[in-house]
């Protein structure tokens, strides 16, 4: 009888210890949330799909090392992410939703209109935001927490020094662009910008972006006997068609998107021939850095099918890593201090926060920056510069 | 603007229009014969589009097939909706027009988990460009001016010339006088939306070579379809194609000259101006 107690219990003590060491009795890991709102959706889901999947897949990576060392606390990353269909209304729904009942502390939002009809919220709720967008006054002393994680116009226009370099020839530029925030500034930046290096801007338009018939626009630009058509800030589909019917209307110029675009989206609505010579910033198909084609077969594996946008789009997961190491707390200010500060690996070199010359505050992303050219249908990266301001 | 240029844009704006009078017919038979605006066209616009991409273009089906097969099976939805819908509600107008408004946004919704978050395209039927008078217009849209033309004629015969189109005017004209005749109001009825339904696949299925295609593609043009309608008198056949021309002609010259958005604005300001002295439209009447 004593000897079955003595079996039962050691039973028992067994079974209690094995529960409380096993996993579900584990102390329970610590989560960040990590707020993702972006155009999953609709004409600007070419740039939306690979933010949140390029956020995710270098957060699943950093968890499957286990995650995160903060103090020697670690904790994992977790995405929240909502589709705004590049719609303001609905990328302030997304945004509030977020702050409010995801209790989200970080943040990336995609688009310039709808990051700007946030700023206010996320200023006022403290949440450090990594967006990717182009707007007028987003990197300023007024949005200490806001670090812009994608080069933009100030940025990218410098590779117009490239082509005046290289083909001397183009003299005569037209701009198309979405009209709201995001395609005024891009434009006025550019047009600037060009207009010093010695180009003549022949024609400005802006287009609604539900718009699909260009043609009348076109008309009017191509009356004009433009050589190069900027698209900046268009979206793959607008672009697609633009290009598709300004080839029809008899254009045999070129066409540049220095913000960014997949041009394998455009081809497929404006036709391969027709992308042919187009330049872009930040879509790069070949050749691919031994760093960027790991993260393809990464991407590839996780995702199905390869997005090259995504290479560029880690930038806000890149950099909240490197900064929460840096600054060894889960603070947004104190990431945001560390921020200004660290130099972290991107997948084209060495990133860091800077650009205070230009914008008064040190809080855009600085990185080699790749510049592409379709040559058979693939972009071709044909050179990587500096933003002008460091 | 140069006068070559004139020229130019309202060639572009006649292309334009075509695209335009084919969104506006369906609409404005349905306002004909039933007094419904009927929200659902750029939806029903959308599938007829989303046919034509995976009949023609996935399934390698001829593209006249898939082009008949999406104004059929559209046809069949507009009249199953008749039947499931606009009849039960007893053909009350506002709570028709909710409810083709909520049929909307459900196939709207339903459109990005179905078939896909990114836009799709439709490889062109008819490659190639035609110079005209120094502008260069793609095939595909100069095809949609005789297809536009021979749905017109084959509309207005079969309102005028047959007998279920006799019904279909009996009804507009008193639907109480037409049923004491021995109309069946309710198989009329369903065959307008049908050919309703049908004629806004049939815009969908024209235009899905030429734009890209996604769950939203049919909202830009039920707004000029309204406009259109509201312009030729609501209802009209005629005033579908006056209307649908002359905000092809307005968009494209106006727009050639000033810009997209003083056209988009000016589009309005002659409506409003032409329904001070024209309440009912160009060839509308009121009832």
């Amino acid at each position: 009888m004593r000897s079955q107690r003595s079996v039962i219990w050691a039973a028992f003590v067994t079974v209690a210890g094995l529960v409380a060491l096993g996993p579900g009795n584990a102390p329970a890991q610590e989560v960040i949330k990590f707020g993702v709102s972006t155009p999953l959706s609709g004409p600007a889901a070419p740039w939306g799909i690979p933010h949140k999947n390029a956020t995710e897949l270098i957060f699943d990576e950093v968890n499957a090392q286990g995650g995160l060392d903060v103090g020697g606390k670690k904790y994992k990353l977790e995405v929240v992410a909502y589709d705004h269909k590049y719609v303001i209304a609905e990328g302030v729904a997304t945004v509030n939703r977020l702050i409010a009942k995801d209790g989200v502390k970080y943040i990336s939002i995609l688009g310039g209109a709808v990051v700007k009809a946030n700023e206010e919220a996320v200023n006022e709720g403290r949440v450090l935001n990594l967006p990717l967008a182009y707007a007028d006054g987003l990197v300023s002393p007024k949005n200490p927490l806001t670090f812009h994680s994608f080069p933009s116009p100030p940025e990218t226009t410098t590779f117009w020094k490239w082509i005046k370099q290289n083909h001397p020839s183009l003299k005569r530029v037209a701009t198309i662009s979405p009209n709201d925030d995001t395609g005024w500034w891009s434009i006025k930046v550019e047009t600037t910008f060009i207009q010093k290096l010695g180009y003549e801007t022949v024609a400005k338009e802006f287009f609604e972006r539900t718009m699909t018939d260009f043609n009348p626009v076109l008309l009017r630009i191509l009356a004009q006997k433009p050589d190069v058509i900027s698209v900046l800030a268009s979206p793959a589909g607008s672009v697609g068609l633009i290009i598709k019917q300004a080839r029809e209307l008899g254009f045999k110029g070129r066409f540049i998107h220095i913000g960014q675009v997949d041009t394998s989206v455009v081809a497929n609505i404006a036709g391969k021939a027709n992308v042919e010579g187009m330049w872009v910033h930040g879509f790069v198909q070949a050749p691919l850095p031994e760093k960027i084609k790991s993260w393809q077969t990464r991407y590839t594996k996780k995702y199905g099918e390869w997005n090259a946008t995504s290479i560029d789009f880690t930038n806000p997961a890149f950099a909240f890593v490197a900064a929460v190491k840096k600054a060894q707390s889960v603070d947004p200010k104190k990431v945001a201090d560390a921020l200004s500060v660290v130099e972290f690996d991107n997948l084209w070199g060495k990133a860091h926060f800077g650009g205070k010359d230009y914008y008064g505050i040190g809080n855009q992303i600085i990185y080699p920056m790749p510049f592409s050219e379709v040559k058979d249908g693939v972009a071709t990266l044909v050179t990587q510069l500096l933003p002008p301001h460091n | 603007m140069t006068f070559a240029l004139f020229v130019q844009s309202a060639i572009v704006g006649v292309s334009l229009g075509s695209i335009y009078i084919l969104m506006a017919l369906g609409l404005t038979l349905m306002f004909g014969m039933m007094h419904i605006i009927n929200f659902a066209h750029g939806a029903v616009y959308m599938l007829g589009a989303f046919v034509i991409y995976y009949i023609f273009f996935q399934g390698g089906a001829p593209y006249f097939a898939a082009f008949v097969a999406s104004m059929i099976l559209l046809g069949v939805f507009g009249y199953l909706v008749e039947r499931s819908i606009y009849r039960p509600i007893k053909g009350g107008i506002e709570p028709t027009l909710v409810a083709l408004l909520a049929l909307t946004t459900f196939l709207q919704a339903a459109g990005y988990p179905v078939f896909g978050q990114l836009d799709k395209h439709v490889p062109p039927v008819f490659p190639g460009t035609r110079n005209i008078l120094g502008v260069g217009i793609s095939v595909e849209r100069l095809m949609i001016i005789p297809v536009a033309a021979a749905l017109v004629i084959a509309l207005y015969l079969f309102i005028n010339k047959t007998r279920l189109g006799a019904a279909m005017r009996a009804i507009e004209q008193d639907k109480e006088a037409a049923a004491l005749q021995g109309v069946n109001v309710h198989v009329v009825n369903g065959l307008a939306f049908a050919i309703g339904f049908a004629l806004a696949a049939a815009s969908g299925a024209l235009m899905a070579p030429i734009f890209k295609l996604d769950p939203m593609m049919g909202e830009q043009p039920l707004l000029k379809a309204f406009i259109i309608i509201i312009l030729g008198g609501l209802g009209s056949v005629p005033g579908a194609i006056l209307g649908g021309l002359m905000l092809g002609l307005i968009d494209s010259i106006v727009a050639t000259a000033l810009g997209a958005e003083p056209a988009f604005l000016l589009s309005f300001v002659f409506i409003i101006m032409l329904l001070l002295f024209r309440p009912t439209g160009l060839f509308g009447y009121a009832s």
